[in-house]
């Protein structure tokens, strides 16, 4: 039995009015849930192979647009798919029921996230440069519904979203016409055999106008300002969703055109000064960049939700990092690194959720010693920072060492060094998000705080699986991913079932997981069996200073976590991009006034003027020329 | 190799590590005694002390989590050292490399901290949030030394790396074709080893001894017990890297201790920089260190 991507596209249309339908009951939302599964099925059965193609296609303006997935596409719709399972599962049961409650319309919010499923289904399986334009536009309106949903700081962070979103797909617009005029066709196959005719500044913009363009859904710098705020302030589970993958659409339409279309060695004409620096150097250090100051921005959120938000926007420097090394190794970490992002970014949003749905807030000064009172959301966190810090056991760990490694060997030593410092200050921030909301002091009112229910904790105990199984078994991932290298035309990765094989050093994940579980077993020998007995003692039972400490007395450690750090850092964040941004915004506010003032000051005289001005101007130009 | 010899193998390298932690942890209590004029602990102090701490009758456990970060502080070391190869026995350090090792490490690291943080003190606290940040500003000139020795050896496997600097003997030691980089290592260690002048996470006097201000008994003991484990894997590690591995267990052995008396014998002649001025010192002279001697290897 083997799926059609037309049944598929079908699914996912139909399932925005049967979201719409079925949201408000709990049976609906676990119906909508199945139709995930089905959808998810109905991929699977396509399989990773050589794309299936739709039997749907148009002419427009003479371009013939259709769509058909490759491994690339399919790799990032099964994480596409799944994300959208897992958070509607999450919101399915008591989330829904009682947000709705509180007035959330989950009408809006299923059929938002089943939206933002179709319209990324469109991007991935575009066949060509129209449905691929067609794809992006849908994905970043589709965005906006979920952003939408929460109101208040939600809808100021859509808005700025979306002005960032239109400048990005004038960008990719750019790009398309210019492509046209130097290939004059928009078919892949056409582009891509056009490509090397072409000439190198052509080639210089066609680049920079996709790669910019599609950055900017990625936030890579400079364009990071939106992304944290714009994903940490949706509902739970349209969070969950667009942290874990919305932004990957970025990567997907950069490694389609910069890596296929375009191809290495091509982009490799491109440089600025000899070798040394050309654009994939360049786009490495942006990528490195991306990769370390919005890491230490995030160390400084006092909100959960915004602190993840921001670590997703530097997660994705990985990827890019990984993605323009292009050798087997490094691009494989990249790709990889999308889905072992999307499985602990969707796990730690929900933790994160699970404590906001128990206590009512994420700020990080207001919690503390839930450890004992939501034990499973508090294990799903660990393990999810395990998997951001990159830390073995679990699969964010393999991802990253893949893209270490291909750093060292590709002699590129600083862009190491640099994304360990990243990987060091995501170590340092992730353990003060878990310390601040699960570990310390236990305040009070939250003496009685109960787990969260089974509905949102059963989602976040199944991703912790598979980040655990994938890190143990990444060669399962793997197989996908050097289907999906060679989709882009790219060395596929030589993989074995534990990681990677290779006689420059090997990493084999079954081996280290397992010596560690014993190593633990170990540990837990020595503590348990031998010496006296401990006794265990009240979790408000706490004494400091020789004085006992009654609970009412706060004196959780929290605020301004890494004082002697940032005591040290602090002058280095100047907030400058904060601040262009704002310069731009006042420069167009200043024209736009000036404008307006001019057009109500308008009367026929001025118009005469203006006219006469630029008509002697234009006679006078073309008489001196 | 069979698979009888693996698991010896498996057995003995963490065990050996304990043994020469031990041994390691009473040098730094003689030189510490001898730069102070004092006579130090007999030669089986350190068992004694960790006999006395399991055996106390006053075991205080603040909560499961308290226990595990104990377990996964000792049980990390115990799979670490597995990865790192000693004379005749190289374990599974080829199914990882250094780079492995560099993160497995943090693993103990990240069971304290998540075993201090369950104990709610907030002195305790103020340690780990010290401790990780000592940890950033050491481990960058760490990762800047890796990096170099990698590229220099074309790998980032350890048994490789000792068989290449025995094949050429001592001018292909590491410490000779890398000096910059193997002085950089040198501060990297000292901050490793959270010695003076880099113990401002513990601070007796200011934050009561910070991660340990909650444990005792068997969970200090468990401390004791990775702090063995510690001083053995990061003088492994710099002997692997620099000095050419041990070529039999004489050689390994003297080589190990000898790169220890250097931190220790200047840890206890200093006082302790604050967590700032700790941060600039480390991302300053080792990090200018190894990034002249980065351009030396890649030249």
């Amino acid at each position: 039995m083997t799926g059609s991507l037309d049944f598929l596209l079908l699914l996912s249309v139909v399932g925005v009015p049967l979201a719409a339908l079925l949201a408000p009951s709990v049976v609906g939302r676990w119906l909508l849930v199945l139709l995930y599964v089905v959808q998810l099925v109905e991929l699977a059965l396509l399989g990773s192979g050589d794309g299936a193609r739709s039997a749907v296609s148009f002419s427009l303006l003479g371009h013939s647009v259709g769509w058909q997935l490759d491994a690339l596409g399919w790799f990032f719709a099964m994480i596409t798919v799944a994300a959208a399972g897992f958070s509607a599962a999450y919101a399915a049961g008591e989330w829904g029921t009682l947000n709705a409650r509180a007035g959330l319309s989950l009408r809006w919010l299923y059929v938002g996230l089943q939206v933002n499923v179709f319209a990324m289904l469109v991007l991935l399986a575009a066949g060509d440069m129209v449905a691929l334009f067609i794809g992006w536009e849908l994905t970043s309106w589709a965005g906006l519904l979920l952003m939408l949903l929460a109101g208040g700081e939600a809808i100021a962070a859509a808005r700025r979203y979306i002005v960032y979103a239109i400048a990005g797909g004038m960008m990719v617009l750019g790009g398309l016409l210019m492509t046209l005029a130097a290939a004059g066709s928009l078919q892949f196959d056409a582009v891509a055999a056009a490509i090397p005719t072409v000439g190198t500044s052509a080639l210089w913009a066609i680049t920079l106008l996709f790669v910019l363009g599609f950055s900017v859904k990625m936030a890579t710098m400079p364009f990071h300002l939106w992304q944290a705020p714009a994903y940490a302030f949706s509902p739970a589970p349209a969070s969950a969703f667009l942290g874990a993958i919305s932004a990957r659409m970025g990567l997907f339409a950069i490694a389609l055109v910069a890596i296929k279309l375009i191809g290495i060695v091509q982009l490799d004409r491109l440089y600025l000064y000899f070798d040394a620096l050309n654009l994939r150097n360049l786009l490495a250090w942006v990528a490195v960049f991306t990769a370390i100051l919005p890491t230490f921005v995030a160390m400084k959120q006092n909100d959960a939700r915004l602190l993840l938000g921001w670590h997703g926007v530097g997660q994705g420097g990985y990827m890019l990092l990984g993605l323009v090394m292009a050798d087997s190794l490094g691009s494989a970490g990249g790709l990889l690194h999308v889905f072992n992002h999307a499985t602990y970014q969707a796990i730690l949003l929900m933790a994160v959720f699970a404590v906001i749905h128990r206590t009512g807030t994420a700020d990080l000064n207001r919690l503390g010693g839930l450890v004992a009172r939501m034990p499973l959301s508090f294990l799903a966190m660990l393990i999810g920072i395990i998997g951001l810090a990159g830390l073995p056991p679990m699969n964010g760990f393999v991802s990253k060492w893949m893209i270490y490694r291909a750093l060292i060997l590709e002699g590129q030593p600083l862009l190491f060094v640099a994304t360990v410092i990243s990987t060091l200050g995501t170590v340092l921030s992730v353990y003060k998000l878990l310390h601040n909301t699960f570990l310390g002091q236990l305040r009070l009112e939250h003496e009685t705080v109960k787990e969260a229910p089974w509905s949102m904790t059963i989602p976040m105990l199944v991703l912790c699986v598979v980040v655990f199984v994938t890190g143990v078994a990444p060669g399962l991932v793997l197989e996908y991913v050097a289907a999906a290298q060679q989709a882009l035309g790219l060395a596929p990765v030589a993989f074995i079932l534990g990681g990677i094989d290779s006689p420059a050093g090997t990493l084999d994940m079954i081996w280290v997981t397992a010596i560690l579980l014993a190593g633990f077993g170990i540990g837990a020998v020595l503590f348990y069996l031998m010496g006296g007995r401990s006794r265990r003692v009240h979790q408000l039972d706490n004494y400091a200073g020789g004085h006992f400490l009654t609970a009412d007395v706060r004196y959780q450690y929290s605020d301004n976590f890494y004082a002697g750090l940032m005591h040290r850092i602090r002058p280095w964040y100047r907030g400058s991009f904060a601040w262009a941004e704002e310069a731009l915004v006042s420069t167009f506010g200043a024209i736009a006034t000036a404008a307006r003032g001019f057009f109500e000051q308008a009367n026929p005289a001025h118009w005469v003027l203006v006219g006469t001005t630029l008509i002697t101007t234009w006679v006078m130009w073309h008489a001196l020329v | 190799m069979h698979w009888s010899e693996l698991a010896i193998e498996l057995t003995l390298m963490p065990l050996v590590a304990f043994v020469v932690g031990l041994a390691m942890v009473l040098m730094m209590r003689k030189i510490a005694a001898r730069l102070q004029r004092r006579v130090g602990p007999p030669l089986l102090q350190p068992l004694y002390d960790i006999v006395k701490l399991y055996g106390k009758r006053t075991q205080t456990s603040h909560g499961m989590l308290h226990e595990i970060g104990i377990v996964m502080a000792v049980g990390g070391y115990v799979a670490a050292e597995t990865l790192l190869p000693v004379p005749g026995m190289n374990g599974i350090a080829e199914k990882g490399g250094m780079i492995t090792l560099l993160y497995l490490t943090m693993i103990p690291s990240l069971g304290l901290a998540l075993g201090v943080g369950q104990c709610a003190n907030p002195n305790g606290s103020i340690g780990i949030s010290r401790a990780l940040t000592a940890m950033l500003a050491y481990d960058i000139p760490l990762v800047i030394v890796i990096a170099g020795v990698a590229i220099h050896f074309g790998t980032t496997n350890l048994v490789d790396v000792i068989a290449q600097q025995q094949a050429g003997g001592i001018a292909t030691w590491g410490a000779v074709q890398m000096p910059l980089l193997a002085i950089a290592g040198l501060f990297a260690l000292q901050g490793m080893l959270g010695k003076q002048p880099f113990e401002i996470y513990v601070a007796p006097a200011e934050i009561a001894t910070g991660p340990m201000v909650e444990m005792g008994g068997k969970f200090l003991g468990g401390l004791f017990v990775m702090q063995c484990f510690q001083l053995y894997t990061a003088s492994v590690l710099y002997v692997t890297l620099f000095l050419g591995g041990g070529e039999n267990w004489i050689a390994f052995l003297a080589k190990a201790f000898a790169v220890l008396v250097i931190p220790m014998s200047i840890a206890f002649l200093f006082p302790r920089y604050r967590t700032e001025d700790m941060i600039t010192m480390l991302w300053k002279w080792p990090v200018v260190l190894g990034l002249i001697g980065l351009a030396f290897v890649g030249s």
